[in-house]
């Protein structure tokens, strides 16, 4: 299957680079609220967010910045694929701590719901009305492999056309993000592959 | 074609697959109400795996010093009741384990019981079940919420269709614990009684554990009668609400339309569908169900037999509806005693017969997830 | 009462982070579902624990919480009504 990437994002704890150009990001306060504020999003949601999902709702409207992808592309054949290696496990630990002591037992709900991983796959789905299917898989470490298999995979499904796909890692307060959006005709030479993921993912 | 060549149920019902299944068509549940349970302070109802039965069934498998949770535990179990009977070598790198599963070994987060930090992770839990049968290819871990058991499969299909493994092994599993139990509470999602799926009256859901494998083979030649062949299977997303299902249940009507191209409702013999029981889901999906066309065909729910059993759920009902087709029969919605939802659906009130080759499995959860997978019995 | 309110309108802004909204921004007889603070259900159980923890009171249905949680005004009327802490 051949397939392109067509605008890619990667966020470290430390740098952002959307599409060859590293991003400034004056810091105020946390490092994902300043991204936030420095590509000058307007999402009152994003404040409700837990850290994962926070992560993948920033890689996803970074590589999508350059994309206007409500004229190219049907939102029923848009999927959304993201995996990684802790699943939702920062969260899991904030939940966790509603709940360890009986004396002061309150399980915040808000809190719950993102300790489902895929959460971050929904909140991209809803924030973008992409409707083809939404996907989250977990593996040891970022292999660029797995994640073009995870990709294919989506493109399986013949009506999807284009995917939102990303290795989407927070834990410990560290992130590590890799957003793509790949389509199965690529206005530029990016094919997907795993040379190409591995060169961007050590950006 | 790609077909189950063999699988396995281990739940409080029993631990093959047709113990569940002859549990389920004559009426049995084992949700009942658990208090004190995982140092909860408020009681649930729920369905839940007798820790000394399955120690002693798992201690007759395991021979090695490897401690393993109750989560692995009741995936190994699974998986290796469901190679029984087969000659699958699962050291073999054509073989591709996938695993299926919400929270794995959560519950170590609350105490690591001797076991080292990283058990908590997916992938180490996976490839711990995977080393267990001497596999040696990385396991796909799937977590998709309440869909991941027919993600799974979905992954399974692809996998097979496009790729040199010849046999892929799903299994799907979640335990509970106060985590989740906890979690569900918080929600106001959990019934005080035995769940009422599509029901007037349904007030939300009751909790299961459960662990579900089917392997699944490919193959050019035709199959023996009443094989079970996994015709297709997509999903889509509501993009509406991260917890709330849709109001019009327009993702799982896409990821229905996207399963049923190649057939006609008329073909189906029944929707075995996700049914949890809560207000919002089953209103969902009798809407969704409607758009497809088959709000006419026999519809079923199995949640008031096993529980929503989470990871486990997509391929735990997969199994027990295949050898429903098999058996020509169409299960009764457990419970059911006056049916209301806000599109009217044939959900049954009583098992009957069916002679069609289809059956189609939904399932639908958080994060706006929506699947449907396409299923053919060998005549 | 005011001083209820106040530290209600505050609390609410805290646990449901409501970023970029400050105490005068929310009109205490306003509905406090529905348009203006585009709060979810979610929103609506978290309140719910919110009134366990902080004022003992136990909030179990969402139909209960709907009565409750019709404004800032109600919320805090139904408080000093029924705490417990």
């Amino acid at each position: 299957m051949k397939l392109g990437i067509e605008s890619y994002c990667r966020i470290t704890n430390n740098s952002v680079i959307v599409n060859d150009n590293s991003i400034e990001i004056p810091r105020e306060q946390s490092w994902l609220t300043d991204i936030y504020h420095a590509a000058k999003i307007s999402y009152p949601k994003f404040f409700k967010m837990d850290n994962l999902a926070k992560c993948g709702f920033l890689g996803s409207e970074l590589v999508l910045q350059s994309i206007d992808i409500d004229k190219t592309t049907p939102k029923e054949n848009i999927a959304v694929v993201c995996c990684n290696r802790s699943s939702s496990l920062d969260d899991d630990t904030a939940y966790q701590k509603t709940i360890q002591n009986n004396d002061d037992y309150f399980p915040s709900p808000a809190v719950f719901v993102y300790t489902l991983a895929n959460i971050v796959t929904g909140e991209i789905s809803i924030r973008n009305k992409t409707m083809g299917e939404s996907a989250f898989y977990v593996m040891e470490q970022f292999n660029p492999q797995k994640f073009c298999s995870f990709a294919e995979s989506a493109f399986l499904d013949s009506t999807i056309d284009a995917c939102i796909c990303g290795w989407v890692e927070f834990f410990d307060g560290n992130c590590d993000v890799l957003f793509t959006y790949i389509t199965r005709n690529p206005k530029n030479n990016k094919e997907l592959n795993i040379e190409n993921l591995h060169t961007l993912y050590n950006l | 074609m790609i077909y189950q060549l063999a699988h396995n149920i281990i739940s409080p019902l029993g631990f093959s697959s047709e113990a569940n299944y002859l549990a389920v068509k004559s009426g049995k549940t084992n949700i009942c109400l658990h208090e004190n349970e995982f140092g909860l302070p408020e009681p649930f109802m729920g369905s839940v795996i007798d820790n000394e039965i399955l120690d002693n069934e798992f201690s007759k498998i395991n021979h090695s010093n490897t401690r393993y949770t109750k989560f692995e535990k009741m995936a190994i179990l699974s998986v290796f009741y469901a190679l029984q009977n087969t000659s699958i070598k699962t050291n073999d790198s054509s073989v591709q384990f996938v695993l299926s599963t919400t929270k794995g070994n959560v519950h170590l987060l609350e105490n690591l019981n001797g076991f080292e930090s990283n058990r908590i992770h997916l992938w180490k839990s996976a490839k711990i079940i995977a080393e267990f049968f001497k596999n040696e290819n990385e396991p796909i871990i799937i977590s998709n919420a309440c869909i991941s058991g027919a993600a799974a499969q979905i992954t399974a299909l692809r996998t097979l269709q496009s790729n040199n493994i010849q046999t892929v092994i799903v299994v799907g599993a979640d335990m509970l614990s106060k985590f989740i139990v906890s979690g569900f509470q918080s929600f106001k999602a959990l019934a005080p009684e035995l769940c009422k799926p599509y029901d007037k009256n349904r007030v939300g859901l009751n909790l299961g554990e459960a662990a579900a494998t089917i392997i699944y083979g490919k193959t050019n030649d035709s199959l023996p009668a009443n094989s079970i062949e996994l015709v297709s299977g997509a999903m889509a997303n509501d993009a509406n609400h991260i917890s709330g299902p849709s109001r019009t249940g327009a993702g799982l009507y896409l990821a229905i339309k996207k399963a049923m191209q190649t057939i006609q409702p008329e073909q189906i013999a029944f929707v075995n569908a996700h049914g949890t029981a809560t207000a919002y889901n089953d209103d969902m999906e009798s809407l969704a169900l409607t758009s497809a066309g088959l709000q006419n065909r026999p519809i079923n729910s199995l949640k008031a037999y096993f529980g929503h059993t989470l990871g486990a759920a997509g391929v735990l009902e997969s199994i027990i509806s295949s050898l429903a087709i098999i058996d020509n029969t169409a299960l009764k919605t457990n419970n059911l005693q006056e049916r209301g939802t806000v599109a009217p659906i044939n959900s049954l009130m009583q098992n009957q017969a069916c002679t069609e080759d289809y059956f189609m499995k939904v399932l639908s959860g958080f994060g706006g997830s929506n699947a449907a997978l396409l299923f053919k019995k060998t005549r | 009462m005011e001083e209820l309110i106040l530290e209600l309108k505050k609390e609410i802004i805290e646990v449901l982070n409501l970023e970029e909204i400050t105490p005068e921004d929310i009109d205490t007889d306003a509905p406090l579902f529905g348009e203006g603070l585009g709060l979810d259900s979610i929103d609506a159980l978290e309140l719910m624990m919110l009134m366990q923890k902080n004022y003992g009171i136990k909030v179990d249905n969402s139909e209960k919480g709907k009565e409750i949680f019709k404004s800032i005004r109600v919320m805090a009327e139904f408080i000093s009504n029924n705490r417990t802490k």
